[in-house]
Order: C-alpha cells, then sequence, then structure tokens
C-alpha cells in the first residue's frame, strides 16, 4: 500500500515527565513562599478570606483549587440556587470541620462583609463583568471566569475600573499559567520563531447570534431560584429552566459570543499573550472557508480557524514565524517546528489544563498587588478581539478597528454593537 | 403570554440576524422599508418576546423614526431593558431627549436604569435633571443620579457632585464619591492634574467608604506626579494593610524616576515582611528601578528581605549583580542559594556568559559543578571547559558536565557523549549521560545525521542501553530513526519486538504509518502485528490528513482487520470524517457479520451528515438493513425567517417504522406543497418520538431526514 499526499513534519515532539519539578511549573513569583508566609502554618492575619458567587460545575472546580491552599479561608458562598448554596457550603464545612460557611442569595451582601478580602466569580458569562465591577467597587480582589464581558465597552470599562479601584483581577484564562503554553507564547513573544506572521486560535463553533425569549414556565419561589436575580444585567425574559445552564443562557438579548467568544477568551488570549499582550487586531475580516483572519497593526495575522489542528487536545494554539512554528494544546504537548527551538529546555506537561498554578498567581498577587498572568488589561484586550471578531461574523463582513478612539473605523452598524444596555438596576 | 407561533418569530428573528442577507436596512438610511416594518410590530399588538427582538434589531438599524416607539416601552416592566439597548445605541439626540422625558414619569427600578442609560451616553443636557434626583429619597435613584452626572463629567456635573459629597448620605454619598472619582480622572485626561488632585482630596477626606478613599487617595498621588511622592511613602507606613496594599500597586504605576530613589530609602524602615514586598514593587519599576538598593539588600539584613532582593535580581539584575549571586548560590543557607541560583539562570548582561567561562578555566570545589549548571542552564557555547570537566575525578563535577554537554553539544561533538552512553569511564555515571544524549539528540537541527550516529552505536551496546537508544531515535524521528526503530520491531529479540512496536505506536508523525503498515504482516508474532494495526489505526484517526489518504488507511486497515475491536475503530473514524468512500466502507462491512451493526449504525451517521450534499447516498443507504424502531412524528414545521409553514401531518404520513423519513419528493419544496419563503434559506424541524423518547432535530433544505436516536 502506498501513502498518498505528503507528509506533515511535526518534530520534535516534545515529552518531558512531570518530574521536571514543581519549581517548573509555577509561575516565577516576585516574592518567596516564606515571605507569603507559606513556609509554614499561615497566621490567620495573612490568610485571604474568600466569597464565592455563582458556584456551579466550573466554580466547585474553581473553589477546589482554592480549598487546597493554606493561605485561603473561604468563608461565604452565594448562589441564586438554594440547592448550590447549600452543596458549597457542605463542602466548605466539610473541609474545615464547622458549620462557618455563609449563604447568600444576593451577593451584594456578601460584597458587604468587610472581612471578605476577595471572590471566586463563577456566575454564568452573562454576570461576570456586571459582578466584577461591584466587587471591584466593594473592595475585592476577584478571580473571575471568563468569559469575562459581553461586549467591547464592558471589556474597557474592567480594565479601568480594576485600575481606579486598585483591585487584583484574574479573569479564569488558566493556561496562562500552564508551562507548555507559557513556553510556546515565550518562543513567540521573544522572537525565537523570527518575526511573526501568524497566531492561530481554535473557536471551537464559529458563529453569531441573537437570543430571544423561551417560552415561559412557573417561576420558581425566590429561595429556590431568584429569577431576578438570575437575570441580573440581561435584558428581561419570563423563567424557562432550560435558561439555568449558564451556557443556554444566551446573554440578555443582545449579541451572544459562540465559540469565538466562549473559547476565544483562552485561545485568543493566548494569541495575545504571543504577540506580547499587545492592543488587539485592527481589522477583521468575514469568515472564508472555515477562518476568521484579522490582523494586527504591524501586519501579524490572527486567525480563527476550525480545523487543521495537530491532536494535541482541546484549546489548540499555534504560532508561526519567519523561522519556525509552534503548536500547542491542552494534552499538556508542544509540537516545535525544530527541537532547536527546545534550546535544551525542559517543558513540564500538564494535561487537563489545571487551574491550580492559576490560582496560586492569583493568591499571590492579592499579596505582592502585582499583576497575576490574567490581568485585566490583558484580558480586556483577548476579549476586544474575541468580540471585535464577532462584530465581524455577525454583520458577515469585515470591519476595522481604532484602537486609539475604541471604536470601528466609520462603521455605525459595527459601533451599535460595541455595548449594550444593562437592565435596570445594575450598572457597571 | 407567548405562544409557540410567537418564540418561533423570535428564533426566526435571531436567525435572520445570522447573515444579513435578507435585506437588513444599513443604519443611517433613513427609516427604509425594514426599519418600518420593526416599528410598526413595536406598535401592533404582537406579543412581548417579539418585541424584545425587535428592540434588538432597532439597535443596530434603526434610525430617529423609531425613537418614540421605543420611548413608549420604557414603562414596560418586561420591555423597558430591551428599549433602552436600542436607545442606548441609536445616534443622534433624539434619543438622548426620549431618555430624559422618560425619566420624568418613572420611579423605582425602571427610573434607575433610565437614569443609568443616561449616564452611558454622557448626555450634558441631563445635568439638571440628574441634579435634581441627586436628593431623591430613593437611594438607588439618587445614587444612579450621581453615577450618571460623574460619566457625564462636565463642569456642571463636577459642581453638582462636589456640593452633593457633603450634603449627601450614606450609599448616596459613596456614589457621589463614586461619580467625583469618574470627573476627577477626566480632569486628569484632559491636563487638568490641578483640579483633578483638588477633587481626589476632597472625596478622601470625606466621610465615606474605604473603597472609595482608597479610589481617591490613589488618584491624589497619581494626578501629583512627584508631588505625589509623600503621600505615597506616608501609605508605605500606614498601620493600615489596606493603605499600604494600595501603596504597593501605586508603585508600579507612578511615572517617572524620582519615586524610585525614594522607595530605596524605605526599606530599611519597614519591617521584614513590608520590606520584602516593597522590593517585589520596585523591580516591577524595570525601566527606574534602583538596582543599587536590591543589590545590596541582598547581602544583609533579615533573610526575607534578602530573598526577596534575590527573586528581584533575576528579572531586574546585571552585569554587577554576576559576583555576589555566585557567592550567595554557595551560601549555607539552601533557600537563599537555590534563589540565587535561579536568578544566576536568568540573569541579563551581555558579559554574564563570557564571564562565567573565564570563571570555569580555574573553578574549583563547589564552584565548579555551579557554573557548569549555570552553562547548562543558560546554554553557553563553553564546550572545551566542559569536556575537560567530563573526566574530573569528583563526580559532581562530572554530572553536571555531562548535564552541560547535554545542553550544548553539537552534531560534531555529539559522538562524545554517545561515547559517554556506550562506554561510560565511570558507571556511575551512565544515567546523567544517558539522559544529556537524550536532551542533545531531540534538538539536533539535523535529525537524519543524528539518527544516524544513535543507529551506529545501537549496534554495540548492552540491551539495557538499546531500550534507551530506541527511545531517542523515536524522540528524534525522521526516516533513518523510524527505519531503525521498524527494524528493531523485527528483530527476534523479545524486548526490542516490544520497546520498539510500542514506540511506533505512539508516535506523533505520521510518517510512522508505512513502517506500522509493514509490521502487521511482518512482525514477529500476532501481538506485535496487533500492536502495529492499532497504531496505523490510531495514525489513521488522529492525525491531520488528506480526505483521500485518511479513507485509503481505512480501507487498508479494515482488511487488515482480522479481529471485531479493529473493524469497529475504523468504522468510528469513517463516522468520525464522513465521505462518500466512508460509506461505502460501512456498506460493505454491514455484511459482516461480526461488525453488522455498527457498520449500520456509522453508515446511518454519515448518511445523516452528508447525505443531503452527496446524492450516492441516499442510493447506498437502501442497501442496508436498518433497525425498526416505534417513531412518532410529534411535530413538524418547514421555513425561514418569520415563515414557518405547519407541516406536521405530511412528515407524519411519511413516517415508517425506521429512524428516517422518506418524503414522497425529494424537494422539500415540492413534499410540503411549494416554497414557504423563496430566497431564503429554510429549515425543517421535526419533534418526535422514538421507542418513547422524546427528540427534536433540525434539517437544512432537502437533506436526508434521519432521526438521531435520542438519548
Amino acid at each position: 500500500m502506498s501513502i498518498k499526499g505528503k507528509p506533515i513534519h511535526r518534530r520534535g515532539f516534545l515529552k518531558t515527565a512531570l518530574s521536571a519539578g514543581a519549581a517548573a511549573i509555577a509561575a516565577p513569583t516576585i516574592i518567596p513562599s516564606s515571605a507569603l508566609g507559606l513556609d509554614g502554618n499561615v497566621a490567620p492575619s495573612e490568610r485571604v478570606i474568600l466569597g464565592g458567587i455563582g458556584i456551579g460545575n466550573r466554580g466547585t472546580y474553581d473553589l477546589g483549587c482554592f480549598l487546597d491552599q493554606k493561605d485561603v479561608q473561604f468563608a461565604a458562598v452565594c448562589d441564586v440556587k438554594e440547592a448550590r448554596r447549600i452543596g458549597v457550603k457542605k463542602i466548605a464545612d466539610g473541609r474545615y470541620g464547622n458549620d462557618n460557611c455563609a449563604m447568600y442569595r444576593d451577593f451584594r451582601e456578601l460584597l458587604d462583609r468587610s472581612d471578605i478580602d476577595a471572590v471566586l466569580i463563577a456566575t454564568g458569562p452573562n454576570w461576570h463583568a456586571t459582578a466584577a465591577m461591584a466587587a471591584a467597587k466593594a473592595g475585592k480582589d476577584m478571580y473571575c471566569e471568563k468569559p469575562c464581558t459581553k461586549n467591547i465597552e464592558q471589556s474597557l470599562i474592567l480594565k479601568d475600573t480594576m485600575k481606579r479601584t486598585g483591585r487584583v483581577f484574574q479573569a479564569g484564562t488558566q493556561r496562562r499559567n500552564l508551562p507548555h503554553f507559557a513556553f510556546a507564547c515565550e518562543l513567540a513573544r521573544t522572537g525565537k520563531l523570527g518575526k511573526l506572521t501568524k497566531v492561530y486560535a481554535h473557536p471551537a463553533g464559529m458563529q453569531a447570534m441573537t437570543s430571544g425569549w423561551l417560552l415561559p414556565e412557573t417561576e420558581p419561589n425566590k429561595e429556590v431560584v431568584d429569577w431576578d436575580m438570575y437575570l441580573g444585567p440581561a435584558a428581561w425574559r419570563p423563567f424557562n429552566a432550560k435558561l439555568l445552564d449558564g451556557f443556554n443562557f444566551e446573554k440578555g438579548g443582545g449579541l451572544v459570543g459562540g465559540g469565538v467568544l466562549e473559547w476565544g477568551s483562552h485561545c485568543v488570549d493566548l494569541c495575545q499573550w504571543a504577540v506580547g499582550d499587545c492592543l488587539p487586531p485592527v481589522e477583521y475580516n468575514a469568515p472564508k472557508d472555515g477562518q476568521l483572519v484579522a490582523k494586527y497593526e504591524n501586519g501579524t495575522e490572527l486567525i480563527f480557524r476550525e480545523t487543521g489542528w495537530i491532536p494535541l487536545g482541546s484549546c489548540p494554539v499555534r504560532f508561526e514565524g519567519e523561522n519556525g512554528w509552534v503548536e500547542a494544546g491542552d494534552s499538556g504537548k508542544i509540537v516545535l517546528s525544530s527541537p532547536a527551538l527546545l534550546a535544551g529546555r525542559k517543558v513540564a506537561e500538564i494535561e487537563n489544563y489545571p487551574a491550580t498554578f492559576h490560582v496560586r498567581d492569583f493568591l499571590d498577587c492579592v499579596k505582592t498587588r502585582s499583576q497575576p498572568k490574567g490581568n485585566a488589561e490583558a484580558a480586556c484586550n483577548a476579549h476586544i478581539a474575541c468580540h471585535a471578531a464577532n462584530v465581524a461574523l455577525y454583520l458577515n463582513r469585515q470591519v476595522k478597528f481604532d484602537n486609539v478612539k475604541n471604536e470601528f473605523v466609520g462603521d455605525a452598524e459595527a459601533n451599535r454593537l460595541r455595548s449594550e444596555a444593562l437592565r435596570e438596576p445594575w450598572r457597571l | 403570554m407567548p405562544t409557540i407561533r410567537q418564540f418561533a418569530f423570535t428564533i426566526a428573528c435571531c436567525a435572520a440576524l445570522l447573515g444579513l442577507s435578507s435585506g437588513i436596512t444599513r443604519a443611517g438610511d433613513g427609516q427604509t422599508p425594514k426599519e418600518k416594518e420593526l416599528i410598526a410590530l413595536l406598535r401592533s399588538d404582537a406579543a412581548p418576546a417579539d418585541k424584545a427582538v425587535t428592540c434588538k434589531h432597532l439597535a443596530v438599524y434603526g434610525s430617529v423614526d423609531a425613537v418614540p416607539d421605543l420611548a413608549k416601552l420604557l414603562p414596560n416592566e418586561q420591555l423597558s431593558s430591551w428599549a433602552r439597548i436600542a436607545l442606548e445605541a441609536i445616534p443622534g439626540p433624539e434619543a438622548e431627549e426620549a431618555l430624559r422625558r422618560g425619566s420624568e414619569t418613572l420611579e423605582g427600578r425602571l427610573l434607575v436604569g433610565t437614569l443609568n442609560s443616561i449616564g452611558v451616553r454622557r448626555d450634558a443636557l441631563a445635568v439638571d435633571l440628574l441634579t435634581g434626583r441627586l436628593a431623591d429619597k430613593d437611594a438607588e435613584v439618587a445614587s444612579a443620579a450621581a453615577v450618571a452626572l460623574g460619566r457625564v463629567g462636565n463642569d456642571g456635573a463636577s459642581k453638582a457632585l462636589r456640593a452633593a459629597l457633603a450634603t449627601s448620605e450614606g450609599k448616596t454619598r459613596s456614589a457621589v464619591a463614586e461619580g467625583l472619582v469618574l470627573v476627577a480622572e477626566r480632569r486628569q485626561s484632559e491636563g487638568k492634574g490641578a483640579e483633578a488632585a483638588e477633587i481626589y482630596d476632597e472625596v478622601r477626606k470625606a466621610d465615606v467608604p474605604k473603597q472609595r478613599k482608597i479610589e481617591a487617595t490613589r488618584g491624589a498621588i497619581l494626578s501629583r506626579n512627584d508631588e505625589g511622592i509623600p503621600l505615597l511613602l506616608e501609605l508605605l507606613a500606614s498601620e493600615d494593610k489596606a493603605m499600604f496594599q494600595l501603596a504597593l500597586g501605586t508603585i508600579r504605576e507612578f511615572p517617572g524616576n524620582t519615586v524610585d530613589k525614594s522607595l530605596a530609602a524605605e526599606i530599611a524602615k519597614a519591617t521584614p515582611e513590608r520590606g520584602a514586598l516593597l522590593i517585589g514593587a520596585m523591580a516591577d519599576r524595570r525601566a527606574t528601578v534602583d538596582l543599587t538598593a536590591i543589590q545590596a539588600a541582598t547581602g544583609t539584613g533579615p533573610k526575607a528581605v534578602r530573598l526577596a532582593a534575590l527573586a528581584a535580581l533575576r528579572r531586574v539584575g546585571n552585569d554587577g549583580s554576576l559576583a555576589s549571586l555566585l557567592e550567595i548560590a554557595l551560601d549555607a543557607d539552601a533557600e537563599l542559594a537555590q534563589t540565587a541560583k535561579e536568578a544566576l539562570a536568568e540573569l541579563q548582561g551581555d558579559k554574564i556568559n563570557s564571564a562565567i567561562v573565564t570563571l570555569l578555566a580555574n573553578a574549583k570545589g563547589k564552584t565548579h559543578p555551579l557554573l557548569l549548571d549555570l552553562v547548562a542552564q543558560r546554554r553557553i557555547a563553553a564546550i572545551d571547559e566542559v569536556l575537560k570537566a567530563v573526566d574530573n575525578s569528583d563526580k559532581a563535577v562530572r554530572t553536571a558536565a555531562l548535564t552541560a554537554l547535554g545542553a550544548i553539544v553539537d552534531l560534531e561533538k555529539l559522538p562524545v557523549l554517545i561515547g559517554q552512553v556506550v562506554k561510560p569511564k565511570f558507571e556511575e555515571d551512565l544515567a546523567a549521560a544517558q539522559l544529556a544524549l537524550k536532551t542533545a539528540c531531540v534538538r539536533m537541527p539535523d535529525r537524519e545525521a543524528c539518527a544516524t550516529q544513535l543507529a551506529t552505536a545501537l549496534e554495540s551496546v548492552p540491551a539495557a542501553t538499546k531500550t534507551m537508544l530506541l527511545e531517542t531515535l523515536a524522540a528524534v524521528g525522521g526516516t533513518k530513526a523510524l527505519e531503525t526503530v521498524g527494524t528493531a520491531a523485527r528483530s527476534k529479540d523479545a524486548t526490542m519486538q516490544d520497546v520498539a512496536s510500542r514506540l511506533l505506536g505512539k508516535g506523533m508523525t505520521d510518517d510512522a504509518a508505512p513502517v506500522l503498515l509493514d509490521l502487521t504482516k511482518t512482525a514477529p508474532g500476532e501481538k506485535y502485528q496487533l500492536r502495529a494495526l492499532r497504531g496505523y489505526i490510531r495514525i489513521a484517526n488522529q492525525f491531520v490528513l488528506p480526505i483521500d489518504q485518511r479513507m485509503e488507511m481505512c480501507r487498508t486497515a479494515y482488511a487488515a482487520s482480522k479481529q471485531p475491536a479493529e473493524k469497529k475503530l475504523v468504522l468510528e473514524i469513517v463516522k468520525r470524517y464522513p465521505t462518500l468512500d466512508g460509506m461505502k466502507l460501512a456498506i460493505s462491512a454491514s455484511e459482516s457479520a461480526d461488525v453488522k451493526e455498527e457498520a449500520k449504525g456509522a453508515a446511518l451517521v454519515i448518511a445523516q451528515k452528508i447525505g443531503g450534499k452527496v446524492p450516492e447516498i441516499r442510493d447506498l443507504l437502501a442497501k442496508i438493513d436498518i433497525p425498526k424502531v416505534n417513531l412518532e412524528i410529534v411535530k413538524a414545521t418547514y421555513g425561514g425567517g418569520a415563515t414557518q409553514k405547519d407541516v406536521t401531518e405530511i412528515v407524519q404520513k411519511a413516517a415508517t417504522d425506521l429512524p428516517m423519513v422518506t418524503l414522497a419528493n425529494s424537494s422539500f419544496n415540492t413534499a410540503f406543497g411549494g416554497d414557504p419563503i423563496p430566497g431564503t434559506a429554510k429549515q425543517l424541524k421535526i419533534q418526535y418520538k422514538i421507542n418513547g423518547k422524546s427528540g427534536e432535530a433540525s434539517f437544512a433544505e432537502d437533506a436526508l431526514i434521519i432521526l438521531p436516536m435520542p438519548k
């Protein structure tokens, strides 16, 4: 038998044992752990008192990562769903062997507690930006799941608010704290691939749409599910149980992100890191042949594509320069155009994209007041790239974005999609 | 309440917006027919669901003509927020006037929402209105007005908020402070730093919540530039943890370079814990950091401060940091030593590498392995010095030298490293040599030359080393490496057969496919032939391949499969990558008793995925005996956009006891009695039950109607 077609050269598949060491895995910290009070038992005064807002499936996973940190004390949970409140309290109390975890239906009551330093925000995407802004104004640092914003304007306000309030913000983009992704981005960012020409992101479902109402159903008792709080900043619609799944809940009557936002907030975020966290692309083209091509100011292309990936697991990214390329995915593996790029370095392979290191990065920054990897500015730029790509998808044509004025160039239609009113009484 | 029909309209509107291919009005064209239709819907007795989505359409395509009808929805509890989506977006003073007017009669939450929208639009004409609302007895309303004034941010807004800071209370005062911080921020961006500082001072000195004070204090420092340094230092000394933390954050934002000297002077005054955090903040100011102070802090003082200073040097140190770091890297305190080593590995500076090589020439004692470690970590081309150290009498030196060799050796000197593996001078160095060889080989640019050297070595090493060399060859990859590993898989040595076939099956390159295919016939023993087949199937399944190549691999793999398990794996691939060729393979496989059901399932899935686009699929499907089910059609609609035709009865009549529906005509338009909406993409939506379980599916126009089994 003969095999037709040109073989694909994927050299230098790098397999390095986890034994490369935790030191290599952890993000570089500015302050040694002993200075952060992590080398022994943590005094109560040095613990970060944490509250949780909207702790469902993802939130419970994140919470587990926080509970594993010895300098964290989880004190309170807020959820509009009673069952979740009770479930999370059980987890926290079980861990501490007490009955201290307080439960709230309205997150504003949790934010009013002066003893809480930081919050984990893992609501549905509809709430992320609004809750994050409220937390910042209440003086809390926060780890906020992605996608963090619903539109371009929210992304900009998020960045400004975190700066203004002096809060530490970590987007739930945990791949920034995984060594193989970090290495791939470093190769691109530091010129090891030569002049960067293309960065690729996998949107996993490239479509934009608007959302509406589902058929009304009998609204449950507020204590069981607080529908009004669940809707929050989203335009009003009647209760329907299907909408209680955050991923079914299509974000407030406006433009819905689809895979470009849901996955882009991870893989576009990595592309942004690869290009040095510069301002987002300035040109976004209509999708063609399964690809949407955007261009940065310097000509580098950001390409959203559905297929053509080396099988390295979900959330693949690929960076191409004039002298080489690198591809990485959630399997923890990276593939290089040349082993010379490895330059003898060992890169730990960590699969299943754990958030542990990202959580640790956040907690360290809460103490040092430095900027974590998924800081608000980085998140803002990555989210704008996703939102602008979505606008191009929605309008099915090219749009151009001015990063100084933060508006689409001469494009009234696109500019009207930059933001969206929030339902009363919410504001950013 | 909305009905099914109304809901369908909503979904249709969403779908219509997807491609915008149906003559949607472009903004700025005035009231075009599309906008007229949308406005007409708002004026009609249409259900709220329809009006809601219409508002969103108008947000993109509405003009001032839509404003009056949108404004009428502001008092509507269900639709007010939808109307504001449009009113916030439509350009021109008309929308702003509508919001102002709306606020005159609204109260409670709806009023709050409208004031929020006024703020978003930064409506300068609303200052009087908003100022009046500052005194509203509803604190939510007053707070919304305060923040809206902050967003408007003109002189009138500023004046109103500054006055209200003294007179307002509680929650409202906090919002007034929030508004004033927004105003001050704008003044700062306009180059009016003095005015900004004045406002910030008013807020931070007012009786407002601590977070407002934090925001104002940050602004008060930054708006003053260097004159803000004393306040920054005051915070650094504050007993209040929050204020100290604010200082740490503000240090990182502070402009200019004057502040760096001031910060350096604070290290000694701070507690060790705070000193460490201060050094971290100072080092984040990479462009202007006072390196002398940080370097001094590495040598003396509390350990926490020394550690922080060492960690800082890792990021901001330079040539001048080398000597002290080398000394501390050999400190008796392991934590200090390790932190210094980490700093040395990444230390930036033009002369550092050459200095390390110079020191290496006369290195003695513990300094020798330390310098070799640095050669490895920094990948310094010091091959001669490293080769000398490979024969050193001290094992620690030899181990460090071998590691360094792995990091820096080139193809020309690779035989030296291979020699250390094949015939180690000291047996105890073998593990280090093997690791170094693997490290070196996987980074060799010329992998064929590298593999040739390894293949030659393979002939003369003991069995245990052979395994290691095979693993290294597999990691290197390429023609020579594959050929060598393939030969080992066919050898008479059972260990080699096992190791080599396992390595080939786990490879990450598709060029292993021909070797694996050959091994399905030539490997010694059924076990390794099967392993090779599975490896071959894995490549067909997982790798990016041209369609023809993948299908040819599937046919070959199916033909080579003797057991149902492998045949089923192949059928999974044709399901995953549906093609006509895959369908043919599945149909053919359905005649095989051991995979009959799996093959039929694969054929159905392929037909469902591509049946509408590939006419031959329909004929092929007729060749298989599809399992019978109890099918009930609950509802079926056909159409596009808002136009949906109920075709339940037609679909019910066409339903049989198969999980598919064959209409009287393959053209949906013909089968359903005409095109319900010419020129628009249509879909057939079917709600159904199979064996009592409910399912729902949508089909593009003229697609094959194969109903997925409900879960």
